[in-house]
């Protein structure tokens, strides 16, 4: 039997054309069978609603002396046991509102906003961050710009312990004049130590005579 | 011998009689020396006490405290006068009776036995605030204390919401600084301006036969009733 080369040509076309066409079922047959590898926990492939979390949020504010501005701070509690403290200030009818600090903080550690936060003219107030036994005290500028052309905030309670002066930083109680936060020690055996003035914006720290 | 003779060594019963008169003296004589120099409490403000009592104004000042200016509040006396009465909103025939706690920095208003307001305070630090009963003898909107001496020294215009209760001892805002809870004034009790106003509209001073709002300073308190007072001034 002789085999001619049309013969040749066409089970050649038809041979591709077989491969083509099962290559394409397995391929469609392959495409059909993917959601269910997707879902194979037995988890219906019907999409369910998505849960909406809101977010826990609080806020704390606490207003000037003079009663004209008042520092915000709002908390969020975010999915991942961690909160995320909104820090700003505005009037006191809530007008003129500027962002001024965002900081995210694990749950041992904590921030507030002390009675005596403002600065007697309303330019500075200051933050307390409590981790344990460790406090910070961060001072900022009520408009939200940095205290130096570096530095956003100052802890003055991290200098303090800077400067060294055998004291341990034990708490702000606030300002003694428009640039001065009173800070009290205590000793290494844990009485009460000195007082001193931390001074906004040179960082000095003053001991003073007068215990407060 | 004869029988007046007591001892050996020649002392009489007079002897001994004069010098317990000589010590009974002695001790009188301290008694009422040390009484006479106990402190008077009759000034907080050394400086401006007698003299200055009335209603001051100056917006061109500045200001001294613990040796550092400091910038005083522009007031406009005309809208200082028309401040209305925030705590007096609604009217209230209960006694009116402001108490204040050294111990714990704290005032207490009352009406009645009703608690109306409660706000932290600035005691003295640097003169001692008499502890006693008092009124309030005297509102002014505004004023001026300067006092102490050296690098104690101070002087403070434009001071709001001032109302004296024992000679110039009074309730009065502190613009200079922003310690309230802590002792911080020199015999006076500091408030905060958003405080101290609240308080002026509500007390009263002295009207006709009426004296001004009971003031009771307390080394310690809870509630009416329980003022505790140590040497107190009357």
């Amino acid at each position: 039997m002789v085999i001619t080369r049309r013969q040749i040509e066409l089970e050649t076309f038809l041979l591709i054309s077989i491969v083509v066409v099962g290559s394409l079922y397995f391929a469609i047959q392959k495409n059909n069978h993917q959601p269910q590898f997707s879902f194979a926990s037995g988890i219906s492939p019907v999409s369910a609603p998505a849960e909406i979390i809101s977010p826990k949020i609080t806020v704390a504010q606490q207003i000037s002396p003079d009663g004209e501005k008042k520092v915000i701070m709002k908390v969020t509690e975010n999915s991942d046991n961690t909160k995320t403290h909104d820090l700003s200030t505005a009037d006191e009818n809530g007008a003129n509102e500027k962002f001024v600090f965002t900081k995210i903080l694990d749950s041992s550690k904590s921030m507030s906003i002390p009675f005596n936060t403002w600065s007697p003219d309303d330019k500075y107030f200051f933050i307390q961050e409590n981790a344990g036994e460790n406090k910070s005290i961060f001072v900022f500028k009520a408009t939200g710009e940095s205290l130096t052309d570096t530095e956003k905030y100052f802890d003055a309670a991290d200098i303090f312990r800077q400067k060294g002066t055998g004291n341990n930083f034990a708490e702000a109680t606030g300002w003694a004049s428009e640039t001065l936060i009173i800070i009290n020690s205590k000793k290494p055996d844990n009485t009460k130590g000195f007082s001193y003035w931390f001074e906004v914006p040179s960082k000095a720290i003053i001991q003073l005579s007068t215990e407060f | 011998m004869g029988y007046r003779k007591i001892k050996e060594n020649n002392k009489t019963v007079w002897h001994y009689f004069k010098i317990y008169f000589l010590s009974l003296f002695l001790s009188l004589s301290v008694f009422a020396v040390g009484s006479f120099f106990k402190p008077q409490f009759s000034c907080a403000n050394s400086a401006t006490c007698k003299s200055d009592l009335v209603v001051n104004v100056d917006n061109n000042a500045v200001g001294v405290f613990q040796g550092r200016k400091v910038n005083p509040p522009k007031v406009d006396l005309a809208m200082v006068t028309a401040a209305t009465s925030v705590l007096g909103v609604h009217v209230s025939n209960e006694k009116k009776h402001i108490y204040v706690d050294l111990s714990r920095q704290t005032l207490h208003a009352y009406e009645g036995n009703q608690e109306i307001m409660q706000a932290l305070i600035s005691s003295g630090k640097w003169g001692r605030t008499p502890t006693g009963n008092f009124n309030i003898w005297q509102k002014l909107p505004v004023t001026r204390m300067a006092g102490g001496s050296g690098a104690d020294a101070y002087d403070l215009p434009n001071v709001q919401w001032v109302m004296y209760f024992h000679n110039d001892f009074g309730f009065h805002t502190a613009y200079w600084h922003n310690n309230f809870g802590y002792p911080m004034s020199h015999g006076c009790i500091n408030m905060r301006l958003i405080d101290a106003r609240k308080l002026f509209a509500w007390a009263d001073g002295p009207a006709g036969n009426q004296k001004g709002t009971a003031v009771s300073v307390c080394d310690q308190f809870k509630r009416p009733g329980t003022c505790v007072q140590n040497n107190p001034v009357n």
